[in-house]
């Protein structure tokens, strides 16, 4: 199973937690997350925080798409796209094709 | 909500989807692993925005779906024993088995109770030391720990009324098991985010190095899921396969060294029955020596009878990707969420129940 919901961790006692999505608390378990901390994010996952969220990288992940969007003019709809060959794409040179951000995440593994 | 919203902003994601039809020029085919990932793109819409030259295709990431019949007919026969509370997540109950589901069972006697977590079922062997507590353990790498969590605070405080039926599989093995089998040309993977949280990204390491597959971990917002396939894109049309983590806000390379231990200390590595793999080798989780006293299967030998399989339902073909739900026969004529004949249609994370909840009319 892959669902998991980031949820804030409110107050710790021992090796549980109380924990807030979307104004419900909850107790969970920090067995698999013996590090986490009142006032991180952590994902939750069958009633266990499996890991801790870092707000840095979320961060990085959104600055790097706003740099990415910035190569994309907000008036080209992405409907106009079916219907042209790829390489008279509008607007975007295609020899200043970025690369992708994500190639430069920190946590890239080649 | 923190760590949702931004990640669905529309803005990006069409930013996104204009980096990918600018980069796409030739038809690839990437499999997400995960039944998540698969309802996520269709509730987000994001296969109807992406070139036509990008398909993606389901894989086995259901533990519900990919359970095999013999297993489940087994988990139904410890539920009927006489004494025995039998404590399932959700989405297995409906699952029809040989013959009749958990919940069929439930409705013959069977104590069968829904649970959240594996320590909803360690509170109910607490509250009744007289019963037998089976624990059904269904999941992949990011359920596993947990279960392997319960266990050690259950040998903490010397319950002796608490089992556990290991029926958990590993992911990477599985991923090897659709490539070897070589039935559908890939063109990359999407990786399970919340398996990789915890077994980290350079799990992932052996896609491009043996079989020159990219990967992208991703999460499951749509700004996650449209930068993995763009960074699977940029690296098929390169040519330059690598893993990528594209969830890293969760994902580490190391993945979460704590679960992995616990993980690792009560479970140790075994063959296991896929439904649409079959048995693969080194694919399972059972208990160690040390902890076999919570082994549900040692504990209470079953016999649950010949296995039979539903004629016609093609479940395993989905599961190992060469088949879409729609080509199914009984996909939605004679298979639907209300009346099930196999446990893709059953599970959240089925690709047949996304396929009919989200695929609209033209499926």
């Amino acid at each position: 199973m892959c669902l998991a919901i980031p949820a804030l961790i409110t107050s710790v006692e021992g090796t549980t937690a109380r924990a807030e999505i979307g104004g419900v608390e909850r107790t969970i378990s920090l067995a698999l997350t013996p590090e986490a901390r009142v006032g991180d994010y952590v994902l939750i996952h069958t009633g266990f925080a499996i890991g801790v969220v870092d707000e840095e990288e979320a961060q990085e992940t959104l600055r790097l798409l706003e740099e990415l969007a910035e190569f994309y003019p907000d008036e080209v709809e992405v409907s106009q796209f079916p219907n042209l060959p790829i390489s008279q794409s509008p607007n975007l040179p295609i020899s200043q094709s970025p690369n992708l951000p994500v190639s430069q995440s920190t946590n890239e593994v080649h | 909500m923190r760590y949702i919203d931004e990640f669905r902003d529309p803005r990006l994601a069409r930013k996104l989807v204009a980096n990918i039809q600018a980069r796409s020029t030739r038809p690839v085919r990437f499999m997400e692993f995960c039944g998540g990932h698969t309802h996520a793109i269709f509730r987000h819409g994001l296969r109807q925005m992406l070139p036509p030259t990008v398909e993606l295709r389901s894989g086995p990431g259901c533990p519900v779906c990919v359970t095999a019949n013999t297993d489940l007919d087994r988990a139904i026969a410890l539920a009927k024993l006489p004494g025995v509370i039998l404590a399932t997540f959700g989405d297995m109950l409906k699952v029809p088995g040989s013959h009749g589901s958990l919940q069929t069972a439930r409705a013959e006697g069977a104590d069968v109770r829904v649970v959240y977590s594996a320590l909803d079922a360690l509170r109910i062997a607490r509250d009744h030391p007289e019963r037998a507590v089976i624990f059904l353990g269904v999941g992949f790498e990011t359920t596993a720990p947990t279960v392997a969590a319960a266990i050690l605070e259950a040998e903490a405080e010397g319950l002796d009324n608490f089992y556990v039926l290991s029926l958990h599989k590993l992911t990477p093995p599985a991923t090897r098991a659709i490539l070897d089998a070589g039935e559908v040309r890939l063109s990359g993977i999407i990786g399970p985010g919340h398996v990789t949280t915890v077994i980290g990204s350079r799990a992932w390491e052996f896609l491009p190095q043996d079989y020159s597959v990219p990967c992208a971990v991703a999460g499951f917002e749509p700004l996650d899921i449209l930068r993995a396939v763009a960074a699977l894109v940029e690296m098929a049309e390169d040519g330059r396969p690598a893993v990528v983590n594209a969830y890293s806000r969760s994902v580490r390379p190391e993945g979460n060294r704590v679960a992995l231990e616990i993980m690792q200390r009560v479970f140790e590595v075994s063959e296991a029955d896929w439904r649409g793999l079959g048995r693969v080798p080194a694919s399972g989780l059972a208990l160690r020596p040390k902890y076999v006293r919570f082994d549900a299967a040692l504990a209470f030998p079953v016999d649950p009878g010949p296995t039979r399989e539903h004629k016609g339902c093609r479940c395993g073909d989905v599961l190992r990707g060469t088949v879409e739900p729609p080509e199914c026969p009984l996909f939605r004529r004679v298979c639907t969420p209300a009346r099930p004949v196999g446990p893709c249609m059953v599970s959240a994370e089925g690709a047949c129940a996304a396929w009919y909840r989200y695929g609209g009319a033209d499926v």
